[in-house]
């Protein structure tokens, strides 16, 4: 009795903790249920890069992490799936032509010297100096007039290059290219040794978007390869507002309508199932914050739908004991072997449940992995509130009493010592308490 | 106490054994007829209408103000030929909205090929403009496109996974029980499976349903929970075969384990439809249909390990009875 007191209060030490952790730490949400989008991008082979590897999904994932931190939404997520691509979840955003637009733009500057085209206009030639021998570049003003410019910081390799071509190009024009537009063409008046150049808007100038836009692109570095939307998720924030409350009524509306059943069908029993049900909720709850695990509405009915498996569980070992009753068991050997009887139908079902939920994590897409996991996680709680928590309950009420009621089980006067009797081997005997 | 036990038996597993696999026929007909319906009349030859989950696509969501007549939708349907949107699926919706004072929400959602890429996104803002044009309060609120390779290498996956789970099934409980057990539950399994995709068959041809990767999970997670009814079934036989297998005929014992389950077996589906309905009824639109079909696979799942597994699994003993003797 004394180590059932104690296992009492390790339950309520954990189920105590859990509360805390519910309570201090913040729920993630799933783009579903907060609104936003979510792209899957894959990165494109070319010519010039025939094949997609490693490192080139490292420089990609990086450039676009660097974009969409620029965006400045809040918490975004890039993430690799597979060999060749990304999973870009911006919340918040929901439009996501310019987040598109954004994302999938080269970011190349090149500048280039002035040749004489075949009619004797100017052409413009490659110098080999491009954005890869930038530094960092910064929106800044001119003094004079205060228009918006770019100001570039070259590498060392870069400054060399560019104290090259300003002293060749000495007394000529020289021409700034951002993707393959003409941005402006200064005249270089002397060779330039500082590392530093600007670019200026031409004749009105730059809007400040289109300089700082610039200078996010020219930062965050090139695409090593073209990236294509592959697949594209994009939910109101009206409607995943609404999915959180119908969630959270179909929550309530789910485990009131179990635990009224319970209470019904299986009196004193139903009761401790339900507490024992709360603190699975509680326990459950904790697990997805400290995991983090991130809900999303498919998650959300992967927990409800553990709540009826956490519970059947229940059934099977309450079902049990009244037949162990029946047989005119003492309460005390009634609930042991029922416990002991009903777990290789509970393991052996959570073992199956368990594998398919894996094969789902496993080759689901996104959203089925949400529903996976959440599932898992409930079916192996279940295992510890059905074993440990109902246990320890039942023994702490009924304690080594005689069945004095059987009403309290739902079960009828007449109904005990009436049925099938079961036989057991000595070992079982003695492991259940009974005392022929 | 042999007059109160046969009393005390509350169903006739073995007995009307074909009786109840005569209802499963019954059920399993018009949805085999479904199956082999869409096979053979649709294009691509798969036995449901496929989502763009499996063929590539982009389905546009709009809310409006307006609730949608049936000439609303054809006229929308000119007008989207017109910007280069060929043979849409239209489908118009109305919501409850969760905040009382909300009148309910009125959707329409316009499947089209694929319109992610940076050409789509030109028709998807035509479309926008077109449709806030059309209806007033008219807003984007959902969109969701997958690219064709995608698209059929989700539905490589997705056979991956099926044909995994049924063959993990076996092997489970081919290991923990008996072979033939194994196999049973396979087709008690295959039995469940075929009517949730059967009912959705159905619901494809009259309704336009498409299904998508939620509903391969719906079908997962069916079996999942339909093997745990069989093996709780299985166990108790095993169980009461050690202790019975002098007294009682193999008929009998099975008669016996499938009614001492009976209760926890109903029980234990009424407490997870329960919550299944509470998502159905109040739960978010968008799972809708996967729960749907978890309500009718976990329905059928229960059905089965009553009254499918035990009868298979006598039959099956009969006939290696009389092998045996022979």
């Amino acid at each position: 009795m004394r180590n059932k007191l104690i296992l009492f209060w390790i339950i309520m030490a954990i189920t105590l903790a859990g509360i805390f952790i519910i309570y201090k730490k913040p729920t993630s949400l799933g783009l579903d249920l907060v609104g936003g989008s979510r792209l899957m991008l894959e990165a494109q082979t070319s010519d010039a890069v025939p094949k997609i590897t490693p490192e080139i999904m490292d420089s990609l994932q990086y450039a676009i992490e660097n974009r969409v931190n620029a965006m400045g939404v809040g918490e975004t997520i890039v993430q690799r799936v597979g060999l060749k691509r990304l999973l870009v979840e911006i919340p918040n955003i929901t439009d996501t032509s310019k987040a598109k637009e954004f994302i999938g733009q080269t970011a190349q500057l090149e500048f280039k010297r002035p040749i004489l085209g075949e009619n004797g206009e100017i052409a413009w030639e490659s110098t080999g100096l491009t954005g890869k021998d930038l530094k960092k570049s910064l929106v800044g003003s001119t003094p004079a007039t205060g228009e918006w410019m770019v100001e570039l910081e070259f590498n060392a390799q870069g400054a060399q290059k560019f104290s090259d071509l300003t002293k060749e190009l000495t007394g000529k024009q020289m021409a700034i290219f951002f993707n393959g537009k003409l941005q402006s063409a200064p005249r270089v008046n002397e060779q330039i040794t500082g590392g530093r150049a600007q670019i200026t808007g031409g004749e009105g100038g730059f809007e400040y978007t289109e300089a700082k836009e610039m200078v996010d692109l020219l930062n965050a570095g090139a695409l090593p390869v073209g990236a294509e939307v592959i697949q594209e998720e994009s939910v109101g924030p009206t409607l995943g507002l609404d999915s959180i409350n119908k969630s959270k009524v179909a929550g309530i509306v789910g485990v009131s309508a179990v635990m009224l059943f319970m209470i019904l069908y299986y009196r004193v029993l139903g009761l401790i199932s339900c507490f024992a049900l709360l603190i699975y909720c509680i326990l459950n709850f904790a697990i997805f914050k400290i995991i983090p695990v991130t809900l999303t509405l498919t998650g959300i009915a992967g927990f409800i739908l553990s709540i009826g498996m956490a519970i059947d569980a229940n059934i099977l070992i309450f079902e049990r004991t009244k037949e162990e009753l029946k047989m005119g068991r003492s309460l005390y050997t009634a609930i042991n072997s029922g416990f002991d009887r009903a777990f290789t139908s509970i393991f052996d079902s959570n073992v199956s449940t368990i594998m398919t939920c894996l094969i789902l994590y496993y080759f689901g897409a996104s959203m089925v992995k949400g529903f996976a996991l959440t599932l898992i996680i409930g079916v192996c709680l279940s295992m510890f509130s059905a074993i440990t928590v109902t246990k320890n309950f039942m023994h702490l009420i009924f304690g080594s009493n005689e069945l004095k009621y059987p009403q309290l089980f739902g079960l009828k006067k007449e109904d005990i010592e009436n049925t099938f009797v079961a036989q057991e081997t000595k070992r079982e005997k003695a492991k259940f308490g009974v005392l022929d | 106490m042999a007059n109160t036990e046969k009393k005390k038996l509350k169903l006739d597993i073995v007995k009307y054994r074909y009786v109840w696999l005569g209802f499963s026929a019954l059920l399993l007909i018009p949805c085999i007829i479904a199956v082999l319906f869409l096979t053979i009349t649709q294009p691509n030859h798969a036995p449901l209408k496929l989502g763009i989950d499996f063929t590539g696509g982009t389905i546009l969501q709009y809310s409006i103000d307006k609730k949608l007549s049936t000439d609303d939708i054809s006229k929308m349907r000119e007008d989207l030929a017109k910007i280069g949107i060929k043979s849409p699926v239209i489908q118009a919706t109305t919501q409850m909205s969760t905040e009382g004072d909300k009148e309910a929400k009125n959707l329409v959602s316009i499947r089209t090929i694929f319109l992610g890429d940076k050409k789509g996104q030109e028709t998807v803002d035509k479309t926008t403009n077109l449709i806030s044009s059309e209806f007033s309060g008219a807003q984007l609120v959902q969109v969701n496109s997958v690219g064709p390779t995608l698209g059929s290498e989700l539905l490589k996956n997705t056979m991956i996974a099926l044909v995994l789970a049924f063959v993990a099934m076996v092997v489970y409980i081919s290991f923990r029980f008996h072979t033939e057990y194994g196999w049973i539950a396979l087709l008690a399994l295959i039995h469940d499976a075929l009517i949730v995709v059967g009912v959705f068959a159905i619901k494809g041809i009259f309704f336009d349903t498409a299904i998508d990767s939620l509903f391969i999970t719906a079908i997962l997670t069916v079996i999942g929970y339909s093997i745990n009814d069989t093996i709780v079934v299985f166990d108790r036989i095993r169980e009461n075969m050690r202790f019975l297998a002098k007294k009682k005929s193999t008929n009998e014992i099975i008669d016996i384990s499938v009614n001492q389950t009976l209760a926890r077996s109903v029980n234990t589906s009424a407490t997870t439809l329960f919550t299944l309905f509470a998502l159905y009824f109040f739960g978010g639109s968008t799972i809708k249909d996967f729960v749907l079909a978890i309500i009718i696979g976990v329905a059928i799942g229960t059905y089965s390990s009553i009254f499918v597994a035990g009868t298979t699994l006598a039959i099956v003993k009969e006939h290696m009875n009389k092998k045996q003797h022979a």
